[in-house]
C-alpha cells in the first residue's frame, strides 16, 4: 500500500509540473488531467480517501478549463464518493457542484439521482430538513423525466419527515396523492393499504376527528377492497377511541394490530404522539371534572 | 399297528387344523391377545412335533411295502409343520417389533394414558391441543403477512427496474439515432478529404508542368 502513496504522489507532481509549466498549448490541460486521473485511482487503492477526492477535485477543475463540463461533472461526482467515507460536508459540497454543472448540461436524470445521493447523506447526518429540501428537488426531476417510481419513492420520505416534523397535512397529501397513482398500476396496488394506512396515521396526529372519519370515507371509495383489510379495522378502531377518548381502547387496537405485524419505528413514534395527546386530553377532563 | 399311526395321523390333523385357525386368529387381534394366541400356538407346535416323532418311530416299524407310502404322508405332514412354523415366527418377529414399537411410544405417555382415562384430563388435553393448533395457527398467519409485505416491496423494485429498463431503451435509440448521423458525417468527412487530396495533387501538377513549360521556353530560345 506504501508504494501506491508514493506512485499516487508521482502522478501529482508529475501533473502539477505540467499546469505550471508551458507545454504544447493544447496538450498541457489534457496531460495533466490524465495525471490527475490515475494519482487519484492510486490514492484510491491505497486508501486514503481525502487525498483522493482533493485530486478528484483538482482533476474537475481541469476539465473546466477544458471546457468539457460533462467530464468536470463526473470528476466531482467521484470526489464526493471518496469524501462520503470520511467527510460527509467536503462530499456534500463536492456532489452540489457535480449537480449544478450537470444542470447546465441538460442531464437532469442525473442530477437528480446526485440530489437524491445528498438528501440521503443528510439524513444520515439527521438534518431532516434539509434532506427534505433535497429529496423536493429530486422528486421534482424525477417527476419532469417521466421516472414515476423514483419520485414516489422520494416524496414517501419527504412525507416521513414531514410528519416526524409535524408538517402534518403535507404528508397528508403526498401519501393520497401516491395511493391514487398506485392503484392503476397492476404491479402497484398490493402497496396501496400501506400507503392509506400511512396516510391515516397521519390524519389521527393532526387530531381532527371528523376529518378521520371523512378521510376513512374517502379512502374506501378509492379502494374498494381497504374496508377489508387489517388496517382499515385498525384505523377505524383508533379514530373510535379518540371518539371516546378512552386510552385503554387505543392500547388495545395497537396491540392487536402489532401482534400481526410488527410496527415499525416512523409508525411507533407517531402512534405514541397520539396516544400522549390522548392521555393529555384525558387529564384534562380530569382536571376539569 | 396301522391303527396306531391312524390315530397318530388323525391327532395331527385336528391338531394341525386348530393350529392354522389359531394363526389366522393371531394375526387379527394385537397386543396382549396375540401374545396368548401365539404362546398356545407354540405350544400346539410341540405337540404336533411329538405326534410326528411317534409317526415316524410307528413307520419304520411296519412292513417296507406300508413304509414307503407312510413315510411319504409323513413327509407331507413335516413340510406343512414347517410352513406353521415360519407362519408363527412371522407373526411373532411382526409382533415383537410391533411390541417394540409400542413400548417405544407409550412409555412417555403411559403416566398420560393413566391421567386420561379421567374424564377432565382428557377434555384438559383437548383444550391444550386446540390452544397449540390456534397458536400456530397465528404463527403461520404471521408469516404469510411478513411474505405479503416482501411480496409488495418487491413488485415495487420491478416497477421500478420496469422504469429504468423502458428509459434505457429510449436513450439507446437515441443512441442509435446519433451514431448513424455520425457515420454519415465522417463519411462526408472522407470524402472531403480525398476531394482535397485530388484538387492539391491536380495543382501541384499544373504548377510543375508550368514551370517546365516556362523552363523549355526560355532555353529554347
Amino acid at each position: 500500500m506504501g508504494d501506491q502513496i508514493a506512485r499516487a504522489e508521482e502522478f501529482e507532481k508529475k501533473a502539477e509540473k505540467k499546469l505550471g509549466g508551458w507545454g504544447f498549448f493544447g496538450s498541457k490541460h489534457e496531460d495533466a488531467a490524465d495525471l490527475f486521473d490515475k494519482a487519484a485511482n492510486a490514492y484510491k487503492l491505497a486508501k486514503s480517501w481525502d487525498q483522493a477526492g482533493a485530486v478528484y477535485v483538482k482533476l474537475a477543475s481541469c476539465h473546466l478549463k477544458l471546457d468539457s463540463k460533462h467530464e468536470a461533472a463526473n470528476a466531482y461526482a467521484d470526489a464526493a464518493h471518496c469524501y462520503k467515507k470520511t467527510n460527509i460536508k467536503e462530499s456534500i459540497s463536492c456532489l452540489e457542484q457535480s449537480v449544478n454543472l450537470f444542470l447546465e448540461i441538460g442531464r437532469l436524470n442525473m442530477s437528480a439521482r446526485y440530489y437524491k445521493e445528498i438528501a440521503e447523506l443528510h439524513e444520515q447526518e439527521q438534518n431532516l430538513e434539509q434532506a427534505i429540501v433535497y429529496y423536493e428537488r429530486a422528486a421534482d426531476l424525477f417527476q419532469s423525466e417521466d421516472v414515476n417510481t423514483t419520485a414516489n419513492q422520494c416524496r414517501q420520505k419527504i412525507a416521513q419527515f414531514a410528519s416526524q416534523l409535524e408538517q402534518y397535512p403535507k404528508a397528508i397529501e403526498i401519501y393520497e396523492d401516491i395511493a391514487r397513482q398506485s392503484l392503476n398500476n397492476n404491479l402497484l396496488k398490493y402497496g396501496v393499504k400501506g400507503h392509506l394506512l400511512n396516510a391515516g396515521i397521519c390524519q389521527l396526529c393532526k387530531g381532527d376527528v371528523v376529518a378521520i372519519n371523512n378521510a376513512l370515507e374517502r379512502y374506501q371509495e378509492l379502494d374498494p377492497t381497504f374496508s377489508g383489510t387489517r388496517e382499515y379495522r385498525l384505523l377505524a378502531d383508533l379514530a373510535a377511541a379518540i371518539d371516546d377518548e378512552d386510552v385503554a381502547k387505543f392500547t388495545d387496537a395497537v396491540k392487536e394490530y402489532d401482534s400481526m405485524t410488527q410496527l415499525d419505528a416512523w409508525k411507533t413514534t407517531l402512534l405514541l404522539r397520539v396516544k400522549e395527546a390522548l392521555k393529555a386530553k384525558e387529564l384534562e377532563e380530569d382536571d376539569l371534572t | 399297528m396301522s391303527q396306531v399311526f391312524d390315530g397318530y395321523e388323525r391327532q395331527y390333523c385336528e391338531l394341525s387344523a386348530n393350529l392354522s385357525k389359531k394363526c389366522t386368529t393371531a394375526t387379527i387381534l394385537d397386543g396382549e391377545q396375540k401374545k396368548q394366541k401365539i404362546s398356545e400356538v407354540k405350544a400346539g407346535l410341540d405337540d404336533a412335533d411329538t405326534l410326528i416323532r411317534k409317526m415316524d418311530l410307528e413307520a419304520r416299524s411296519l412292513p417296507p411295502s406300508v413304509k414307503a407310502s407312510l413315510l411319504a404322508k409323513l413327509r407331507e405332514y413335516k413340510t406343512d409343520l414347517n410352513n406353521l412354523k415360519t407362519e408363527v415366527k412371522r407373526i411373532s418377529s411382526a409382533n415383537s417389533n410391533q411390541a417394540a414399537r409400542d413400548e417405544l411410544l407409550e412409555s412417555g405417555m403411559a403416566d398420560a394414558m393413566m391421567v386420561a382415562a379421567d374424564q377432565r384430563g382428557r377434555l384438559m388435553m383437548s383444550t391444550e391441543r386446540l390452544n397449540k393448533s390456534s397458536d400456530r395457527i397465528r404463527e403461520s398467519r404471521k408469516v404469510m403477512l411478513e411474505t405479503e409485505d416482501l411480496g409488495v416491496s418487491i413488485l415495487q423494485d420491478l416497477h421500478q427496474q420496469r422504469q429504468s429498463l423502458l428509459h434505457a431503451n429510449n436513450t439507446l435509440h437515441g443512441v442509435d439515432d446519433n451514431i448513424s448521423r455520425s457515420k454519415k458525417i465522417l463519411t462526408n468527412m472522407s470524402r472531403r478529404m480525398s476531394r482535397n487530396k485530388w484538387i492539391i495533387g491536380s495543382i501541384i501538377a499544373a504548377l510543375v508542368i508550368a514551370i517546365i513549360l516556362i523552363l523549355y521556353f526560355k532555353l529554347a530560345h
